[in-house]
C-alpha cells in the first residue's frame, strides 16, 4: 500500500480526472448553460454582487473570461468555480486568479471593536512529548549530520574542498557555518525556492523538480503542476494579469516606457513619482511619502537617515531583518524588548530615559521605537493603542513597519491605524511594501512633510539608488485608487443644486475629502488612466478587503476548532500552524502538494523562527473562495490526523460542520 | 503527629516506587551503566568536584535561560532611581525632533531636480518647463530605454504573469523568467552562475557581508562608492585601504598585510580586494589584469563592481572583462546593475556555482526581499540580447564619448578625472591660482592603511564648488541640455568626493547632438566659471 507520506508528488494520473467536480470544458460549458436554463425558468435575479459581477459590460470583460483549453483543464478542480454562475453573473476575473464567491454572506469587516484592548495571545504549549521529541530530532540530524562530515571528509575530500582552506586561500564558507544549511535545510530543500511560472494569485503553477543527488542540484523535468496557492503575498488579490490594474499598466508601458534611468534626485524622477507619492500619503493618512525601489532598502536605507549615534533603537525582538540591516547601519544603540510585550517594553523606556546613554548618561538625543504591524512570521498584531498611550507618556518617535499590514487591516485597508482607529498623523512614521497588497515592488515611507523633504536628500536611495520603475508606479497608482476609490469632481455637482447650498456643500465635500480615510482625489491620478467603474467607486476594493477578512478569520477559527495550534491574531490574514517537528514540516508541505487538489504551503524553521517552533506559515488572499478554504481545511484535518499536529485543548468541531457554520464562526467574538 | 505521618505514607511509598522506576528506566538505556559508573567513581575520587560540577550546569542553565532582551541593571555604570525619579527624569526629558527643517539651501537643492513628463530617454520633455531637453543626466548608457521590443515583451509578460512576484525568492518568488536571466547574465558574461537582486544599490552592499565576516580582511580602494562603503561597514571586517586607483599602493598594502600576517603568524582568514570597474564618483577605470595578477599573487579574492561599466565597455557591453580580454571566471565575484546596464531594475552578482548558491542562503537583500516583477527581468533579458546582436550600440556609445571628450577635455576652466572611455564624464571646477592647485604635493610616503584618509587629501571647498557647479547645470538647461550635478549624501561618506558635474553619455543620441551638447556644456562652464572672482 503506499504510504499517504507522500515523498514526490504524483504525476496527474486518471483516477484524479474522476474525482474532479468537472472534467472539461465540455462538461463545464453544459453545466454552465443548465443553470442558466435553470434561471431562466424561474425567472428570478440570480444572487449576484453588484461588485464583482457586471453584467453591463459583459462585452468589454469578455476578453478576461475568454474559454481556451489550457485554462479549463481542470482535473485539479481548481481552474473552474464549483458552482458554475449563470449568465447574469459575469465575473471580471479569471478563477485561477482571482476566485468566484459571489455570496455576501462571506465578507466580514476588519476592524478592532472600540475601546476594548487588544486580545492579548497566550502561546499555546504543545504536550511535552512532542517538545521532547521534537529536541532529539536536532539532536539526531546534528549527530548524523557530524557523522557524515567525518566520515565524508576522510572518503569524498572533494565535496568538502570549498569548505576547507585550500591552496593558501580560506574557505568561501567555512564547514562549521554552513552545517545547518547543509545538513538540515538540504534534505528538505525541495520544499524551498520552488521555481513558479505564470500568475502568483488564487492558484500558482509550479514547475516540477527533481533530484539525484539527495537535493543538491535540481533538474527541471518540464511538466507542471497547478497548486492552490496560499503563500504568495497576494492579500488583497492584485496579482493579476488581467483587469483594470493590468490595463493601466499596459497602458502605462506604452506611454512611459519601463525604465526611469537613474535614482531620483539624479534624473530618474518622473511625473509618476510625484503622483503616487501623493496618493501613497493620502492612502495612510500621512502629509507626504517617499517611494522607494524595494521593500528591503525602504528600511535599510531610511532608518540611517532618522537616527544616528547617540540615538536609541527599541525594537522589537522579532523585528524584520531589513529593520536590523538599517539600525546596524545608522550606528544608533539598540535595545530589544519581548515581542509584543508592553509591560517589558513601558519598563525598558523607563530604564533607558533615566539613564540615558551608557557610560556618559547624557540623555538621548532621540528614542525611536520600531515595530512592525503586523509580524510575518508570526501572524501578530502590534499593540498600538498601548503604544499610543506610552508614546504620549515618554515622547519616543514611533516607527512601523507595515510591510504586511497596509492593504490588509482595516475596514479601510489602511493598516493598522485604520484597524485600532488610532490617528495616522499622531504616529511620526509609517513605512510600508507594495509587494504584498498591491501586487507590486517597492515600498515607501510617510510622514510629515519636514520629515519626507528631509529623508529625499538625506535617505540613501534617493542619490545612489534606481528610482521605482513606471510599470511598478502605475500598478501601485491603479490598485491603491481601486482600494480608496475616486472622488467624483466637485463643480459637476454644483449645477444641480442652487448656488447658496452648493457652495456650502463643495465646502463641505472638500472638508470630507481632507478626512482620512477617504477616497483618491482625481488629481493623484494620470489623466489618461482609465480606471473600470467598478474601480473608480471603490466597490470592488471594498469588496476585496472584506473577502480578505472573512477568509483570515474563516481559516483561523477553522484550524483552531480543528485542533491545530496557531500564533497569531485572527484578523490577521497571515496564519502560522505549529508543527514542531522539522520532520513533519516537509512532509506536510510534500503531503499538500502531493493532493488532489496540490495545496501550495510554506514551511518555516529555524533560524527564521525559534528552534521548536517550527511552522507552516498560510497566506491569505482576497483571492480564495470559501470553497477555497474549505479545500485547505479539509487537506489540514487529514494530514494533521496522519501527522500528529492537533494538539489544542478545547472545544472540537467536526470538519463538516465547520465548513457549515462558517460565517458564524467568522462573526465570533474573539473572547468567545 | 501519627495520623499526619500515615497520610505521608502513601506519598512516600509513591516516591520511593517513582524513584526505583526511573532507575530501571535509566539502566535500560544502552551505556547508561558507563555513565552512572563514571558519575560515581568520579565522586569517589573527589567530592568537591561533583559540587563543581553541578554548580557549571546550573550556571550553564541560568546561562541559557536569561533573556536577551533583559534590563541591563546590573551593569557598572546602572544608577538606581527611585520611582519618583524615574518619573521626574522622564517627565524632563525632550527629545530632538526627528527630522529637521530643510535649509534655505537644502529647498533650492531639492527643488533643482527636474522632473519627466511622459517617457525618459535621450530627449524627455521636463515638467516645469514643457521643452524638450538633451538628456546627459539619466542612465540611458545602451539607449535602450524606449525601445519598442522591450515594451512588447515587457507587455506579454505583463499578460502572462501579472506584475509582482508576491514574495522572496525562497518562498515561491522564484519565477522561470528570473532564472533565464540569471543564465543569460552568466551565458553572456562567460561566468559560471548568477544571482538577481532586485535593486543594484542593494547588491553589493548584502554581496560583501554574505562572506566577509569579523577578522577576515579586505582591502578596498579608497574611493569605493556608498554602497560598498555600506558593505563593509555591515560586514566588521579589517579593513584596509588603498590609494584610489593606485595599484602601486594596493601592492604596497597587500605586501604590509602579508608581512604582517607572517609575523604573527595569524591563521588563514578570507582576504579580499573590493572595488570598481568605473568608479561611480569620478569615472576612473580600474586596470584590470595588473589587478589580476596582484589577486593571485597574494591569494586574495577579487570583489569587482561594474555597476558602471556593465553594459557599457567592451565589445558588446559585456564589461572590463571583455574590455580587457581577462575571463570573468578569474573574478571571484562581479557584481553589476541591471538598472543602469540593461535599463530595468536590479543587480546581480555574477561567479562560481559556490559563491552564488551561498548567496542564495546569505545574502539578507536576496533572501528577504520579494523578487524583481517578471516583466522587468525579461526587459533586462531582452537587453542583452540586443546587446549580442548590435554591437554597432556600443562602437555608438564609444564614439559619442570620444566626441564629447574631444571638445569638453580641450576646456581650461575645467578637468575631467574620468577614463576616456568612460560612459560617465565627471567635470571638476579647475582652479587658476596655482596655490590651489589639487596635485598632491607628493611627500613620497605611502597613507596609512589603516585610515581611509589619505597622507595628502585633496583641498576643496565642497559648498562653493557646489554653487559653481549649479549654475552651469542651469544655464545648460537654459539651453536645452540637461546634465546633473553628482549629488552626494555630504557628511555621509566616508570620503567627501569632490564636487563633480556628470554627464552620462547615451548611445541613443547622434554624434551631433553629443557635439551640441558638450558645446552647450562648454559655454555654459566658461560663461559660470569666469564669472567668478
Amino acid at each position: 500500500m503506499p504510504s499517504n507520506i507522500a515523498l514526490n508528488p504524483p504525476t496527474p494520473t486518471k483516477s484524479m480526472f474522476k474525482r474532479a467536480p468537472m472534467a472539461s470544458a465540455k462538461s463545464y460549458l453544459s453545466a454552465l448553460s443548465q443553470a442558466d436554463a435553470r434561471a431562466r425558468a424561474h425567472g428570478a435575479t440570480p444572487t449576484s454582487t453588484p461588485a464583482l459581477s457586471l453584467s453591463s459590460s459583459v462585452t468589454s470583460s469578455s476578453e478576461d473570461t475568454v474559454l481556451n483549453d489550457a485554462e479549463l483543464d481542470n482535473y485539479d478542480g481548481l481552474a473552474l468555480p464549483s458552482v458554475p454562475p449563470t449568465s447574469e453573473q459575469v465575473f471580471p476575473t479569471i478563477h485561477s486568479e482571482f476566485g468566484h464567491c459571489s455570496n455576501e454572506n462571506y465578507r466580514y469587516r476588519s476592524a478592532h471593536p472600540a475601546g476594548k484592548p487588544l486580545h492579548n495571545l497566550e502561546e499555546t504549549d504543545p504536550p511535552y512529548y512532542i517538545l521532547i521529541t521534537t529536541y532529539l530530532s536536532y539532536i539526531f540530524l546534528i549527530c548524523l549530520g557530524h557523522l557524515r562530515d567525518f566520515v565524508g571528509k576522510r572518503l569524498t575530500p572533494a565535496f568538502y574542498r570549498h569548505l576547507l582552506p585550500y591552496d593558501g586561500y580560506a574557505p568561501l564558507n567555512s564547514d562549521f557555518d554552513s552545517f545547518y544549511t547543509r545538513r538540515l535545510k538540504t534534505r528538505m530543500d525541495d520544499c524551498f525556492s520552488t521555481p513558479t511560472t505564470g500568475v502568483p494569485g488564487r492558484t500558482i503553477m509550479l514547475l516540477d523538480r527533481s533530484t539525484t543527488d539527495y537535493n543538491i542540484t535540481h533538474t527541471l523535468t518540464g511538466t507542471r503542476t497547478r497548486g492552490l496557492n496560499i503563500s504568495s503575498y497576494n492579500y488583497l488579490g492584485f496579482a493579476q494579469a488581467r483587469g483594470g490594474c493590468a490595463d493601466a499598466v499596459e497602458e502605462g508601458i506604452r506611454r512611459y516606457g519601463v525604465s526611469t534611468c537613474g535614482a531620483r534626485l539624479e534624473g530618474g524622477t518622473s511625473e509618476l513619482h510625484i503622483m503616487a507619492e501623493a496618493l501613497v500619503a493620502r492612502f495612510v493618512g500621512q502629509e507626504d511619502a517617499l517611494i522607494s525601489s524595494m521593500g528591503f532598502a525602504t528600511n535599510s536605507t531610511v532608518i540611517p537617515a532618522l537616527v544616528s549615534k547617540g540615538c536609541l533603537v527599541i525594537s522589537d525582538e522579532l523585528n524584520h531583518a531589513s529593520i536590523r540591516y538599517g539600525v546596524r547601519l545608522s550606528g544608533a544603540s539598540v535595545r530589544m524588548f519581548k515581542h509584543n510585550d508592553m509591560e517589558a517594553l513601558e519598563s525598558l523606556l523607563k530604564e533607558v530615559i533615566s539613564q540615558g546613554q551608557p557610560k556618559t548618561h547624557r540623555p538621548w538625543k532621540k528614542i525611536l521605537i520600531i515595530v512592525e504591524g503586523l509580524y510575518s512570521m508570526e501572524g501578530t498584531l502590534v499593540n498600538l493603542p498601548v503604544i499610543m498611550e506610552l508614546k504620549k507618556k515618554y515622547k519616543f518617535y514611533l516607527f512601523i513597519d507595515e510591510a504586511h499590514s497596509i492593504g490588509a487591516l482595516g475596514p479601510h485597508g489602511r493598516g493598522v491605524a485604520d484597524y485600532f482607529s488610532v490617528n495616522p498623523r499622531h504616529i511620526d512614521i509609517l513605512m510600508g511594501t507594495f509587494t504584498k497588497s498591491f501586487g507590486a515592488a517597492g515600498g515607501y515611507v510617510a510622514g510629515n512633510k519636514i520629515l519626507i523633504d528631509r529623508l529625499r536628500l538625506r535617505a540613501h536611495g534617493g542619490v545612489y539608488a534606481e528610482a521605482m520603475t513606471p510599470p511598478v508606479l502605475i500598478q501601485v497608482v491603479a490598485s491603491m485608487a481601486s482600494i480608496m476609490g475616486v472622488s467624483s469632481p466637485v463643480p459637476q455637482l454644483k449645477h444641480s443644486q442652487n448656488s447658496s447650498v452648493s457652495s456650502a456643500s463643495t465646502i463641505g465635500l472638500i472638508e470630507s475629502a481632507e478626512h482620512h480615510p477617504g477616497p483618491a482625489l482625481p488629481s493623484q491620478l494620470p489623466p489618461w488612466m482609465d480606471l473600470p467603474p467598478m474601480m473608480r467607486d471603490g466597490s470592488e476594493g471594498q469588496t476585496r478587503l472584506r473577502r480578505l477578512a472573512f477568509n483570515s478569520r474563516y481559516l483561523t477559527r477553522g484550524l483552531t476548532k480543528l485542533g491545530f495550534i496557531l500564533y497569531g491574531h485572527s484578523d490577521s490574514p497571515i496564519v502560522p500552524l505549529l508543527v514542531f517537528h522539522p520532520g513533519k514540516m516537509a512532509v506536510f508541505h510534500r503531503m499538500m502538494r502531493a493532493r488532489a487538489t496540490p495545496i501550495v504551503v510554506v514551511v518555516v524553521a529555524y533560524p527564521a523562527t525559534p528552534l521548536v517552533t517550527s511552522r507552516v506559515r498560510f497566506c491569505l488572499s482576497a483571492a480564495h473562495t470559501k470553497e477555497d478554504i474549505d479545500t485547505i481545511l479539509k487537506a489540514c484535518d487529514e494530514v494533521g490526523d496522519a501527522l500528529d499536529l492537533k494538539h489544542m485543548p478545547g472545544e472540537r468541531w467536526p470538519l463538516q460542520r465547520i465548513m457549515d457554520s462558517a460565517v458564524e464562526l467568522v462573526n465570533m467574538r474573539d473572547d468567545e | 503527629m501519627d495520623s499526619s505521618s500515615s497520610a505521608l505514607e502513601p506519598l512516600f511509598a509513591f516516591l520511593s516506587y517513582s524513584v526505583s522506576q526511573i532507575e530501571t528506566t535509566f539502566y535500560k538505556i544502552p551505556g547508561s551503566h558507563v555513565v552512572a559508573r563514571y558519575v560515581k567513581s568520579s565522586h569517589q575520587d573527589d567530592p568537591g568536584r561533583t559540587v563543581l560540577e553541578i554548580l557549571l550546569v546550573i550556571f550553564a542553565i541560568r546561562t541559557l535561560l536569561q533573556s536577551r532582551t533583559r534590563a541591563d541593571s546590573g551593569g557598572k555604570h546602572f544608577i538606581q532611581f527611585s520611582e519618583k525619579e524615574v518619573d521626574e527624569l522622564v517627565e524632563e526629558w525632550t527629545p530632538e525632533p526627528l527630522g529637521q527643517p530643510l535649509s534655505a539651501e537644502e529647498e533650492a537643492d531639492l527643488a533643482s531636480v527636474p522632473v519627466i513628463s511622459g517617457a525618459n530617454g535621450p530627449k524627455p520633455k521636463l515638467l516645469n518647463t514643457g521643452k524638450q531637453v538633451l538628456n546627459l543626466a539619466s542612465y540611458n548608457f545602451t539607449g535602450l530605454a524606449g525601445n519598442k521590443d522591450i515594451e512588447q515583451r515587457a507587455i506579454e509578460t505583463l499578460r502572462k504573469y501579472g506584475l509582482g512576484s508576491c514574495g522572496p525568492p525562497g518562498f515561491y518568488g522564484t519565477i522561470d523568467v528570473h532564472m533565464d536571466l540569471e543564465r543569460s547574465i552568466a551565458d553572456f558574461l562567460g561566468a559560471e552562475s548568477a544571482i538577481l537582486y532586485s535593486q543594484a544599490f542593494s547588491t553589493i552592499s548584502s554581496v560583501l557581508p554574505a562572506f566577509a565576516k569579523r577578522h577576515d580582511v579586505i582591502v578596498a580602494d579608497r574611493g569605493v562608492n556608498f554602497s560598498i562603503q555600506k558593505g563593509l561597514q555591515i560586514s566588521r571586517s579589517t579593513i584596509r585601504w588603498y590609494d584610489h586607483n593606485d595599484l602601486k599602493s594596493l601592492e604596497e598594502v597587500l605586501e604590509s598585510i602579508e608581512k604582517d600576517r607572517r609575523k604573527r603568524k595569524a591563521p588563514l582568514t578570507r582576504r579580499f580586494i573590493v572595488t570598481e570597474g568605473i568608479f561611480e564618483k569620478d569615472g576612473a577605470m580600474v586596470d584590470l589584469p595588473k589587478l589580476i595578477e596582484l589577486k593571485y599573487k597574494y591569494k586574495y579574492r577579487l570583489v569587482l563592481d561594474e555597476s558602471i561599466s556593465f553594459g557599457t565597455v567592451g565589445r558588446t557591453g559585456r564589461g572590463l572583462t571583455e574590455l580587457y580580454n581577462v575571463p570573468a571566471s578569474q573574478v571571484d565575484m562581479l557584481i553589476g546593475s541591471v538598472a543602469n546596464g540593461l535599463n530595468s531594475s536590479g543587480g546581480f552578482c555574477a561567479g562560481s556555482r559556490i559563491v552564488i548558491d551561498h548567496q542564495r542562503i546569505n545574502g539578507t537583500s536576496f533572501v528577504f526581499s520579494a523578487s524583481v516583477p517578471a516583466l522587468l527581468a525579461v526587459s533586462a533579458s531582452e537587453g542583452i540580447n540586443i546587446l549580442r546582436n548590435t554591437p554597432s550600440i556600443l562602437s555608438t556609445l564609444q564614439e559619442n564619448i570620444y566626441a564629447m571628450r574631444a571638445i569638453l577635455d580641450r576646456v581650461d576652466c575645467i578637468s575631467i578625472p574620468s577614463h576616456p572611455a568612460s560612459p560617465i564624464i565627471h567635470i571638476y571646477v579647475r582652479y587658476a591660482s596655482p596655490n590651489t592647485l589639487q596635485l598632491p604635493t607628493s611627500s613620497g610616503k605611502p597613507s596609512n592603511p589603516s585610515s581611509v584618509q589619505p597622507r595628502d587629501p585633496p583641498v576643496f571647498d565642497i559648498e562653493a564648488e557646489e554653487h559653481l557647479l549649479q549654475d552651469v547645470v542651469d544655464e545648460a538647461l537654459a539651453q536645452g541640455v540637461w546634465v546633473t550635478r553628482a549629488r552626494r549624501l555630504r557628511g555621509q561618506e566616508l570620503l567627501e568626493a569632490r564636487p563633480s558635474l556628470r554627464l552620462a553619455v547615451s548611445a541613443a543620441l547622434t554624434k551631433k547632438e553629443c557635439e551640441k551638447a558638450a558645446n552647450v556644456v562648454k559655454a555654459a562652464a566658461v560663461k559660470v566659471l569666469s564669472r567668478r572672482k
